[in-house]
């Protein structure tokens, strides 16, 4: 069954991405896959609230703003999404008794929108400099009302599943997942193929994401000479 | 005999100021602190219909975890894009009397992506069409509210089976409406129960000290616990969802 856009199942969406566009937080990044859009910016290491001070490590605080209207328990959901996966991968024992603050915010919605948020803050973790154990990235698969497989859906593809799969992975093991989210009425056959495509598409994910830091760190020691 | 009392004694101490070495001896010897087996499940016990007030309730007891499930049942008009189709609308309640985890006041982060998840989980679940009373004009809304009294670790397999028994147990009065004055009246004598898509089972299990794989961890192995895994199953052998964080 052809898809409305006519990308093959295991093509993603065009990647796009601008890193440092805000000038007032330490770092910041807008990650883009066709028309979904998420803008990320961090700070951090900065002070913390008594109440959430940790005496060993940094702690992390994510905030996710929809496009419209107030954050829901939707936006929730994605916070704790991206917080569980950076609390991993976040070198907190640097930075001990301090907040990384995370703010997410959802400048257009197209699917695939929790992936984006988790690409969109590796990005911007390494703008701001915070030291991270590995990159992250991930990659969205649904299963068909005709049981096929296709990665990045959109969200008229997404309204229409049977199953939807996110996964991140970070760019050191692949073969361990950092977040699973599957959910609807799948086999175990389906799981399977659905992690097997999100590694490849997070695969050239942060192929993607390297040429664009490489890119940033380039210019910025151009200038800088 | 004394010095019997004085190891008793420090056994206590050493699981309080030292809880990650206190667990870590049970865990390397291939045991859990609490005698368990490394994929035992604790004992599960559900009572439904513990609400005489609520239209479905159940009480789950997952060894010392407690928590209760009520559902209450309102009429209310439809959504005007989904004229045919109830509402089920989730919440999870944890607060201080479960746990001194929790602080007073409004849903925190946990409970609100707790309730987020079995909201999405039961979408699969309930058929809202089953709750429609007239098309357009009046539906019934389902307010389950799913309240933790006692936490001792994995919390959110006891909500998810209560709710389970909260909707099996549920029984709705006859609705109808009366065109003329535009009053639904329900007949209390005549109930039906809703014919559910699926029955969930969930299963955790978590990664402790990042490194030994237990199910159904309780709340001492869940402060050690790095990765927490959920597997949702339904009856026809169909997963319903695998959580990762």
């Amino acid at each position: 069954m052809a898809r409305p856009d006519r990308r093959d199942p295991t093509q993603i969406r065009a990647l796009h991405c601008v890193l440092g566009q805000l000038n007032r937080v330490d770092g910041s990044a807008q990650f883009s896959a066709g028309d979904t859009s998420v803008l990320c910016g961090v700070y951090g290491p900065v002070d913390v609230k008594l109440y959430d001070e940790k005496l060993d490590r940094a702690h992390i605080e994510v905030k996710f703003r929809p496009d419209i209207g107030v954050p829901t328990t939707k936006d929730k959901w994605v916070e704790d999404a991206v917080r569980t996966t950076f609390e991993r991968e976040i070198l907190g024992q640097l930075h001990p008794r301090t907040l990384v603050q995370i703010n997410v915010q959802l400048c257009q919605g197209d699917g695939s929108v929790d992936a984006a948020a988790i690409n969109a803050t590796t990005l911007a973790l390494i703008d701001a400099g915070i030291p991270l154990r590995a990159m992250v990235a991930a990659a969205t698969c649904i299963v068909r009302p005709d049981h096929s497989i296709i990665v990045d859906p959109t969200q008229e593809e997404a309204d229409s599943a049977l199953s939807t799969h996110t996964f991140a992975f970070s760019n050191l093991q692949s073969n361990s997942p950092a977040y699973v989210d599957s959910r609807g009425e799948f086999s175990l056959d389906e799981y399977n193929a659905c992690y097997d495509m999100c590694i490849a598409a997070v695969d050239r994910t942060l192929a993607f994401m390297r040429t664009a830091v490489e890119g940033k760190i380039l210019k910025e020691t151009q200038t800088a000479l | 005999m004394a010095s019997t009392e004085q190891l008793t004694f420090a056994i206590e101490t050493f699981k309080r100021i030292r809880p990650v070495e206190f667990q870590r001896r049970f865990l390397s010897q291939d045991t859990r602190h609490d005698g368990r087996a490394f994929l035992q499940f604790r004992a599960t016990h559900v009572v439904k219909g513990t609400i005489g007030t609520a239209q479905g309730s159940a009480t789950v007891r997952i060894g010392n975890t407690t928590v209760v499930c009520g559902i209450k049942a309102e009429v209310s008009e439809p959504d005007v894009n989904t004229p045919d189709q109830g509402y089920l609308a989730t919440n999870v309640d944890l607060s201080p009397i479960c746990s001194a985890n929790y602080r007073p006041g409004a849903p925190g982060d946990e409970a609100q992506v707790d309730s987020e998840h079995i909201f999405r989980l039961f979408g699969e679940v309930v058929d809202l069409k089953q709750l429609c009373i007239e098309n357009d004009q009046a539906v019934w809304s389902l307010s389950a509210d799913i309240v933790c009294l006692k936490s001792d670790g994995n919390v959110l397999d006891a909500a998810i089976i209560a709710l389970m028994a909260a909707v099996e147990d549920l029984k709705l009065p006859q609705a109808s409406l009366d065109p003329a004055t535009g009053v639904v009246s329900a007949d209390k004598a005549i109930e039906t129960q809703l014919t559910l898509r699926k029955r969930l089972f969930p299963a955790t299990f978590s990664l402790v000290d990042d490194a030994y794989l237990v199910a159904d961890a309780d709340d001492a192995e869940e402060r050690l616990t790095t990765a927490t895994l959920l597997v949702v199953l339904d009856d026809q052998g169909h997963l319903a969802n695998v959580w990762k964080r």
